[in-house]
């Protein structure tokens, strides 16, 4: 049996602010398995963006383990942890984060620069990647922000994929999105999937989880399964019938 | 990060913002545009020094001598000769005027008597012809040498003057040679001492002693002991009247221009640190300003696996490449300005036709210069973006 790309186990997140101390995250443990499409759903203040920096090597945590394919990452200096980045995550964001004077080839191999790639190299890489999201070859010398958001989410797919990484963490990807380009974007990510990629999706929205393997709802800094989140909101539907 | 993904970065983010980086960095074209200038025209003088007074000149050393019985003669050069053998040879000469005429053309001008080692120690060269002789002298023959300015005014344009001959007061004397037409020599004719003695002045004088030092002999102490081997030889008393000396060497002169050269650089060198430090004020105001703007795509390419270091050293290249790009049109701005000042200059220093001259040194300076700028006022925005939370900046509206 190959090691889980995510294993953590309990963490905490305690953030010092200016109106005390804030506990985002308290005792989160979750296990994630290579080929695996997982989605994370949780309002706003949940604490679903402090565990998706956790798990993408931006943030540490405060206490508890986290073995990303069995290296333990929580106790790693800066460098290292953007090492790890730069060769084992991938990123998508809500607001795609592309360079927008750059062209969309240059975008893609923006992280190779990171990992030192050869150069040679970089190119087919990137055609590579640009492949597997289906973008017409006609766009690959278009600046960036002459595509359309569509067009956009893809080139970001994209340049999660060209380091072949272990985890591709996908934040709230179709936020900025309308519903038809959503559609795209996520069976995008379903191929992906296909074809044995690993990806984390946070989202707010049930229609976006839905396409994923696996939902895990988090609320006020702890992880609920499925059938805890269900008996959660029938409790509070209860409440609010009572009172 | 390798060095080539670095510049490349660079560049890009340079190419985009190409106005106002123009504008931030004409501090650093001021004060690099100062630099050049000055750096230009100093060492324009030095060339034209060099140039026009020939190496030689260094060993010369320049006697002005009348003793209370009149000019000194040619005995007299014989004995200090005797007396001074640090000398290789020392050499009389006397200015006259005249009018040349040659059919309908005439020219005025100044009439130099000389020996021909004259020639040498000045470095005077010939385009045609050649120099009068020993043997010329001692006989007062009546030859002249003349610059090529004066040859075209008396011939025409078109040569060969040698063999011609010029009327010059109730003498024909004959061309034997040409010299090159430059702005020390301009319009002066040479011709045995003796002959213009008799024939031109019609008096007996020296007016101007030449002592060509031997190659290991120190000019400037040769000097002073030709001063006083001088005033005790003919008991010169300057001030009872009797008689007069002054002894002063090319290399003394050189210093004196050296020093008038220094209040100018100095000047420079203030305008130039004044506009270079208030330049890299501006440099560090557009990295901090460009820091801010970019606050996302730092928070991206964190993401993306870029180190603190990586960040420090995308943003110092910036600000050196900003720097060194203003540098760039500085050298040539003050290659103009160089140019324009030669004029000034020129007049400050005595000298005609000083050409700026740009060494690859001082362009190596200016660049060093524009580097450590770069150096100096991109790191602390260099930093600041390198410490920037990755987290912090992607949520950075």
């Amino acid at each position: 049996m190959a090691l889980p790309v995510i294993d953590i186990h309990g963490i905490h997140r305690i953030y010092e602010t200016e109106a005390g101390l804030t506990h985002a995250l308290r005792g989160v443990s979750l296990t994630v398995d290579r080929g695996e499409f997982l989605a994370i759903m949780g309002p706003s203040g949940s604490g679903k963006s402090t565990l998706m920096n956790i798990l993408g090597c931006l943030d540490t945590p405060t206490s508890g383990s986290y073995r990303l394919e069995g290296l333990e990452v929580s106790s790693l200096d800066d460098d290292d942890l953007a090492e790890i980045r730069a060769t084992r995550l991938g990123f998508v964001f809500q607001s795609f984060n592309l360079l927008p004077r750059a062209t969309v080839l240059r975008n893609v191999m923006l992280p190779l620069i990171y990992s030192d790639t050869p150069r040679a190299e970089r190119e087919w890489r990137a055609w590579k990647a640009l492949k597997a999201v289906d973008l017409p070859e006609e766009y690959y010398e278009h600046k960036s922000n002459e595509l359309s958001g569509g067009q956009m989410q893809r080139v970001a797919i994209a340049r999660a994929l060209v380091n072949d990484p272990a985890l591709i963490l996908a934040d709230e990807p179709t936020g900025n999105l309308d519903s038809a380009t959503s559609e795209m974007v996520l069976q995008t990510f379903a191929r992906m999937r296909d074809r044995g990629k690993t990806i984390v999706l946070i989202t707010h929205d049930p229609k976006v989880a839905a396409w994923a393997d696996r939902t895990v709802h988090i609320r006020d800094g702890k992880l609920l399964t499925d059938e805890q989140e269900r008996a959660f909101t029938a409790s509070r539907e209860r409440k609010g019938a009572t009172s | 990060m390798r060095a080539g993904d670095l510049i490349r970065e660079t560049g890009s983010a340079l190419d985009s913002n190409r106005g106002r980086s123009l504008l931030t960095v004409l501090g650093i074209v001021i004060g690099i545009a100062a630099v050049i200038a000055m750096t230009a025209l100093i060492d324009g003088v030095k060339y034209a020094l060099v140039g026009q007074l020939g190496l030689n000149r260094a060993r010369l050393v320049y006697i002005n001598c009348w003793t209370q019985y009149g000019s000194v003669t040619a005995n007299d050069l014989e004995r200090w000769e005797r007396d001074l053998p640090e000398y290789e040879f020392i050499t009389g000469t006397a200015y006259g005027w005249g009018e040349m005429t040659v059919g309908a053309n005439s020219s005025n001008g100044q009439i130099m008597g000389t020996y021909p080692e004259f020639f040498d120690a000045m470095g005077i060269n010939l385009v045609e012809g050649r120099f009068y002789t020993e043997r010329e002298v001692e006989k007062g023959s009546l030859v002249i040498v003349i610059d090529e300015t004066t040859a075209r005014t008396l011939f025409g344009a078109s040569g060969p003057y040698v063999d011609r001959t010029i009327k010059l007061g109730n003498y024909e004397f004959e061309v034997i040679g040409v010299t090159e037409a430059s702005q020390m020599t301009s319009n002066t004719s040479y011709m045995p001492l003796p002959t213009l003695n008799t024939r031109i002045n019609n008096y007996e004088s020296m007016d101007q002693i030449l002592g060509y030092a031997r190659e290991d002999v120190d000019p400037d102490e040769l000097a002073e002991k030709t001063d006083a081997y001088l005033r005790k030889t003919y008991d010169i008393d300057e001030e009872e009247g009797y008689g007069y000396v002054y002894v002063f060497t090319m290399a003394s002169v050189t210093r004196q221009l050296d020093s008038t050269m220094l209040s100018f650089q100095l000047l420079m060198t203030a305008v130039a640190s004044i506009s270079l430090v208030v330049g890299g004020i501006g440099i560090m105001n557009m990295m901090l300003t460009n820091v801010t703007e970019r606050i996302r795509e730092i928070g991206l390419r964190k993401a993306l696996g870029a180190r603190a270091g990586d960040i420090t050293k995308q943003f110092l290249l910036e600000s050196i490449a900003l720097c060194v790009a203003g540098g760039a049109i500085g050298i040539l701005a003050g290659y103009g300005g160089a140019w324009a000042l030669a004029g000034v200059a020129s007049g400050l220093a005595g000298i005609e036709g000083i050409a700026p001259v740009i060494t690859p040194g001082a362009v190596g300076m200016a660049t060093g210069i524009c580097v450590g700028i770069g150096i100096v006022f991109g790191y602390y925005p260099a930093r600041r973006a390198a410490k920037l939370d990755p987290v912090e900046s992607l949520r950075y509206q």
